[in-house]
Parts: structure tokens; C-alpha cells; sequence
């Protein structure tokens, strides 16, 4: 299956259907959290609808002394990192842009993320914020390079950077299938680049709200809106880089995509809720002295079966 | 107009509250918070995120004036309500909503309001506390017009949190710069040798998973509590009612391992603690919820994850399990002992922890702050 670039036109579209597959994680996760709380599942469905109503309508609030052009670039940078992520994972056959070096233009987004959410926590001028901000570099730390090469993975795998030729190359056996360990690890960055999950602890309770604590309205909704964009983008890749993307039978590709994309959402919105916060100093260790390991293991048993394929 | 009017109604679906507990009031807390899980809201963790501040029972002076301080802090649409007893708590609740709903009334009220941030007040010593500090050093003089900023600077107050440059000098060094009226961190060794901007930070006494009226003097370096000073803010006299939640009944058991697991970020097993408590609040048979929580207590001692999370804060896992475990042998009549830190040791269990460890650490010690509060034992 080739892929092809579809006209600037479209790129609206591309943004509505990211936000929309958000928003279905979004509510998936708010009937868990209902059905936890002992009210019907279906209760909770409606809260990422009703969370962007009580948002909207809410002041922007600021604190005393904070830089806020700093403030507002990390906190709608999150929402733009994901839609820049989008722009190069084909939805089936068509895609915005088929750069030459896609899986790099994806993981320099992500590197972005960084700046961004550090920004968010430094910009209010406050304490809870800026430790939340720390907090996640310290994460990103742990988690950026065990990222990094369990998306060479694919790459090496297909010869190309090209996520068109990374589709291409699963024809017949998807990437899951012989590299487990780097989908593994990479679903896992995806759920710590997002600050979501298990690697909230940014965000999270202990720290009121962390680089969360001092914003309000569209300010809090940029960011958590774009918490779920990243955690979207980030399955859409998985979709693509790991479970063959377009490929599929009886289904149209774009639906395959769509349908890989919610599978490996759902999965992460699942396993979510049977877990606490990592904290951050404690990720260090096995992120670099067993997960570092096993991913540059698992690139080379792929090099290996690649050199050895001729 | 008909969009304005759909807007509020689906805002006021799911409020956000922010509960303020004042000591000898966790009833009534616990009341707030069930009815907020009952209706489908939830519980803001900050000011910034809150639509509706509950207070609970009357505080005192100090109390009141960091209360007010976070009131000012809730972006609007906002509402405030006050609560003594638990059975007021739903109609309450339906008066915050309204009042939330009505966009002439928050015009009005935003309206009203400095459009700045406030800067909090200055330091004041009528309230008897400059004297708990008489005769220690000028340090902790210094820390003294931190409280009575009561986490200060207007933009953060309450939870203490912020603060930033609120530093290690006194208010006369008026030539150094202070950007935007708060003077710049001051310089101190950290616990690593490393010389580092030094803050005043109290944390409390409004704060979502806080033990009521704590007020935590923290001198952070960085993320480090190098050194903390205990204080306990009142309720107003007349005393608190005295059947409230008990320290050491089941409720209050489950009520502190739902606070603890909130803080381990696991919020469906916070939820299920809360819910335990709330079932052993109300007059349900005790023992009804004992498979219940024999099920919670099992899920909280397997998770590799939880465990593997607090290995450098074990004490934290042991407490949610002993509160459990005994939780289940109180109900059965059993009587469990009650662990209780006394609030002058809190101070060196958390010289030299990060932030977060701090929260978890203090949530771990089984205050029994309403008791000090009760006794007037306030500590420095």
C-alpha cells in the first residue's frame, strides 16, 4: 500500500478528528471513573464535554509576578506538539505530509514537549509549578532515550525514516509481532511524554495540581486538552509504526488506522486505572539500567534479522 | 442567549469543590465529599481549579483569614458555602449551583473584584502567635511574616503554595530588587552542600488531602524541605461538636488510606476507601463492609506498582495496610491500637524529604490534628 499527500485543505479535518479521538479517550476514561465511584458508567461519558463547558466559562486567572508570555507558550504548546506529531502518520492512504524523515520529525516533537511543560510549570511564578515542571524533566530523563530507540526500531526494520515506507514494509507482519519489547516501551513513553497516567506525577495530587496548580480556564484547558492530544498522536503512531497502520482485511485502511489508534488508547486508558503515580526518582534506575538495555537488545535482533534477510 | 444559558447548565453538571475542613469538622467533610461523588463532581485540588469553596465548621481567626485568602484566589464563576452539619450538605450544594449558574450574579461579583492578583497582607502579631516564637532566632522571626502572610503574595496564598522569592531576608532590604513587590530568594546550603536559593513556603492550612488546620512552615531548597516548623490553626470557640470522626474508628481509618492512595495518584482505590468510609459513616451494619474491604486491602498489598513506587518511603505502604487491616479488626471488635505522631516529631521526619515525599510523609503520620487544636497544644 503507498501512501499518498493529500492537499493543505484537509489539515482542519486532520485536527477535528485528533481532538475527537481525544475526546472518545477522554470519555472512556470518565465512565471508568464513574463506575469506580459507584454510578453508572454511562454517567461519565459526558465529562470531557462537560469539563470544556465549566472551562469555557471560567476566568483566566494570574499570580503575582508571572511570566506569562512563558506561561502561555507551554501551555498551548502541548495541543500544538500533538497536532505537529499528526501531520506525518497516515490515516490509511492519505497523509498530510510523507516526509523523508518522519520518525525524527515525530520524536523532535516530542523532545518539545520538554520545553513545554516545563515553561507551564515556570510561568505562574510558583511553587507547586515549578516543581511540577522539574519533576517532569526529571522524568523525561528517564523516559526520552528508551523512546528514542524503540522508534529506531521501525526504522531500521523498513530502511527508511519515511512513515509511508514504514506502513509499506508491514505487508503480511506487522512490527509487533517481532518487536514487542520496543511497542512496549514505546506505549509507555507515550503515556510519559503526555503527563498522563502513571507518569503524572507532574500533574498530580501530591503537588496540588503541579504545573496544573495555578491555571484556569482555556489556560487549564489547553493543557489538559492537550495531554489527551499527546496521548492520541502518540497511539496513532503506534498504530502506524507497530501495528501495520492501513493494513488490515475487510475494513477500509483509514478505519484500520482509526480502529489500531482507539485499541492501543483504550489499552492504556485501562491499564491506567489499576495503577498509582510513579515517582519520578524512581524511574531513573530501571529506565537506564533494564529498560535501555532490553530496547537496544530488541535493535539488535532487528538489525540482525534485517542484515540477515540480505 | 440560548447558548450562554446551555453553557452554564453543562458547566454545572460537574462542579468542582474545593472542601475546607476545619478541625473537628471531618464530618462534614466527609458529607461534602460524598455528595460530590454521589452527584458526579468531583474535588478540585487547587484553588485555581475550584468553582465552589465548602467550608466546614467555623474557624478561628487565622483560619478564616487564609480561608478568605483562597476565596479570592477561585477564578469565578465561584460560590461559597458554609457547613456544620453533615445533613445540610446536599441543599447546600444546590445553592452553589445555582448560584454558579446565574451569569448576572457572577457578572456582578467578577465585577467587584480587584483585577489583579492580591499581594496577601502584612505581617500582623495580634493573634498570640509572635509570642510562641519569642525568644528563637531572627530566622525564624523572618519565618514568622511568612505565616502571617499565610502563603502569601495573594496569588497562591492558602495552599501555600508559591511564595517564590518570598526569601530568606526581612521586609526592610529595600534596595535589593523585588520583582513585583516580592523580595528575591535569599542563599543557604541545601542538605547536598550545594548553595541554593533558599524559600519560605508554608504549606496548608487549606489544602486537599491536608490534615485539617496544619499549617507546615517549610524552608525549601529547590524541591527540599530543609527544615519545618508545626503549627495548628483553630476552630472558633464554641468547641467542635464531639461525635465527629473519630481518630481510630473504622471511618477514620478508611478516610486517612483514601487520602494516602489519593496521594500515590491510584484514585480508584481512593475511591474505594472513601466509599468504605462513607458506608461506615451512615448506619449501615459494620459488617456488611468488611468483604468489601477485605477486597481493597488485598488489591492495595499486591500491587507490585505501589510497592515499587514508595520503596524509599516504605512507612507510607505499611500505613495504608495497617490502616486497613486495622479498620477490619476494629469493626470485628477487635480493638487496634491507635498510632498518632505527636506533632513536635513531624519536623525532623521531614528535614530533608522532596516535596511530594512530604505530602505523603505527613499524611502517613496519623495526626490527630483536632485533638491539638482541641488542647491548644500549637507547637513550634
Amino acid at each position: 500500500m503507498s501512501v499518498v499527500e493529500v492537499a493543505v485543505g484537509w489539515v482542519p479535518l486532520a485536527a477535528v478528528l485528533l481532538l475527537a479521538v481525544a475526546a472518545a479517550a477522554a470519555a472512556l476514561d470518565g465512565a471508568l471513573a464513574a463506575r469506580a465511584a459507584g454510578r453508572p458508567w454511562t454517567a461519565g461519558l459526558p465529562v470531557p464535554w462537560l469539563e470544556t463547558a465549566r472551562l469555557l466559562r471560567q476566568r483566566r486567572r494570574s499570580t503575582v509576578a508571572a511570566d506569562r508570555p512563558l506561561a502561555a507558550t507551554g501551555r498551548i504548546g502541548l495541543l500544538i506538539a500533538a497536532l505537529l506529531m499528526v501531520v506525518v502518520v497516515p490515516l490509511g492512504p492519505w497523509t498530510l505530509a510523507d516526509l523523508s524523515v518522519g520518525i525524527v520529525w515525530f520524536n523532535a516533537m516530542d523532545v518539545l514537549v520538554w520545553a513545554f511543560v516545563w515553561l507551564a510549570g515556570w510561568g505562574p511564578n510558583s511553587v507547586h509549578a515549578l516543581v511540577g515542571g522539574y519533576r517532569f524533566l526529571a522524568q523525561a530523563l528517564s523516559y526520552e532515550l528508551p523512546l528514542m530507540f524503540a522508534l529506531t526500531a521501525p526504522a531500521v526494520a523498513a530502511g527508511s525514516l519515511r512513515l509511508g515506507d514504514v506502513v509499506a514494509e508491514q505487508q503480511g507482519l506487522w512490527f509487533v509481532v517481532w518487536m514487542p519489547v520496543a511497542f512496549a516501551v514505546f506505549c509507555a513513553g507515550v503515556a510519559a511524554f503526555s503527563v498522563w497516567g502513571p507518569f503524572a506525577a507532574a500533574a498530580g495530587p501530591e503537588l496540588a495540581g503541579g504545573v496544573l496548580a495555578e491555571s484556569s480556564g482555556m489556560d487549564r484547558w489547553l493543557v489538559l486538552a492537550g495531554r489527551w492530544a499527546l496521548l492520541a498522536a502518540g497511539s496513532a503512531f503506534a498504530a502506524t509504526a507497530f501495528l501495520g497502520g492501513g493494513h488490515g482485511p475487510l475494513l477500509p485502511a483509514w478505519l484500520w488506522t482509526l480502529v489500531k489508534t482507539a485499541a492501543v488508547l483504550a489499552l492504556l486508558v485501562l491499564l491506567r486505572r489499576r495503577l498509582p503515580t510513579v515517582r519520578p526518582e524512581r524511574l531513573v534506575t530501571p529506565a537506564w539500567l533494564v529498560v535501555l538495555p532490553l530496547v537496544l537488545l530488541q535493535l539488535l535482533v532487528v538489525s540482525v534479522v534485517v542484515v540477515g534477510r540480505g | 442567549m440560548g447558548l450562554t444559558s446551555a453553557l452554564a447548565a453543562a458547566a454545572t453538571r460537574r462542579v468542582a469543590v474545593l472542601v475546607v475542613e476545619t478541625p473537628g469538622w471531618g464530618r462534614a467533610r466527609c458529607a461534602v465529599e460524598r455528595e460530590v461523588r454521589r452527584r458526579g463532581w468531583r474535588a478540585a485540588l487547587c484553588p485555581a481549579d475550584a468553582d465552589v469553596l465548602a467550608v466546614c465548621g467555623r474557624p478561628g481567626e487565622r483560619m478564616a483569614a487564609a480561608v478568605d485568602l483562597v476565596w479570592a484566589q477561585l477564578p469565578g464563576p465561584r460560590a461559597r458555602i458554609h457547613l456544620l452539619d453533615p445533613n445540610d450538605v446536599a441543599p447546600a450544594l444546590d445553592d452553589a449551583a445555582a448560584e454558579l449558574a446565574d451569569d448576572g450574579r457572577q457578572r456582578a461579583d467578577a465585577e467587584e473584584r480587584p483585577h489583579d492578583p492580591l499581594m496577601g497582607r502584612p505581617a500582623v502579631d495580634e493573634d498570640g502567635h509572635e509570642d510562641a516564637a519569642a525568644g528563637e532566632d531572627d530566622e525564624d522571626d523572618e519565618d514568622d511574616e511568612d505565616d502571617d502572610h499565610l502563603g502569601g503574595n495573594g496569588d497562591h496564598g492558602d495552599m501555600g503554595h508559591a511564595d517564590m522569592g518570598h526569601g530568606d531576608m526581612g521586609h526592610g532590604d529595600m534596595d535589593m530588587p523585588m520583582p513585583g513587590g516580592i523580595p528575591l530568594a535569599g542563599g543557604g546550603e541545601d542538605r547536598d552542600g550545594l548553595a541554593l536559593d533558599v524559600l519560605h513556603v508554608p504549606l496548608g492550612p487549606v489544602m486537599p488531602h491536608w490534615p485539617a488546620g496544619l499549617l507546615l512552615h517549610c524552608t525549601l531548597s529547590g524541591d527540599v524541605v530543609q527544615e519545618a516548623r508545626v503549627e495548628v490553626l483553630g476552630a472558633l470557640e464554641p468547641a467542635p461538636p464531639a461525635a465527629d470522626l473519630v481518630h481510630g474508628s473504622p471511618a477514620d481509618r478508611c478516610d486517612r488510606a483514601a487520602t494516602l492512595l489519593a496521594l500515590s495518584g491510584w484514585e480508584d482505590a481512593a475511591t474505594g476507601a472513601a466509599r468504605l468510609r462513607d458506608a461506615l459513616l451512615t448506619d449501615a451494619d459494620p459488617a456488611d463492609c468488611r468483604p468489601v474491604l477485605d477486597r481493597l486491602a488485598r488489591r492495595v498489598s499486591r500491587s507490585r506498582s505501589l510497592r515499587w513506587s514508595l520503596r524509599d518511603l516504605p512507612e507510607v505502604r505499611n500505613h495504608v495496610l495497617v490502616l486497613l487491616a486495622s479498620a477490619a479488626a476494629s469493626i470485628d471488635g477487635v480493638p487496634a491500637p491507635v498510632s498518632a505522631t505527636p506533632l513536635t516529631d513531624l519536623p525532623a521526619r521531614l528535614a530533608g524529604r522532596d516535596l511530594a515525599a512530604v505530602r505523603l510523609l505527613v499524611a502517613a503520620a496519623g495526626l490527630d490534628v483536632a485533638a491539638a487544636a482541641r488542647t491548644g497544644a500549637v507547637v513550634a
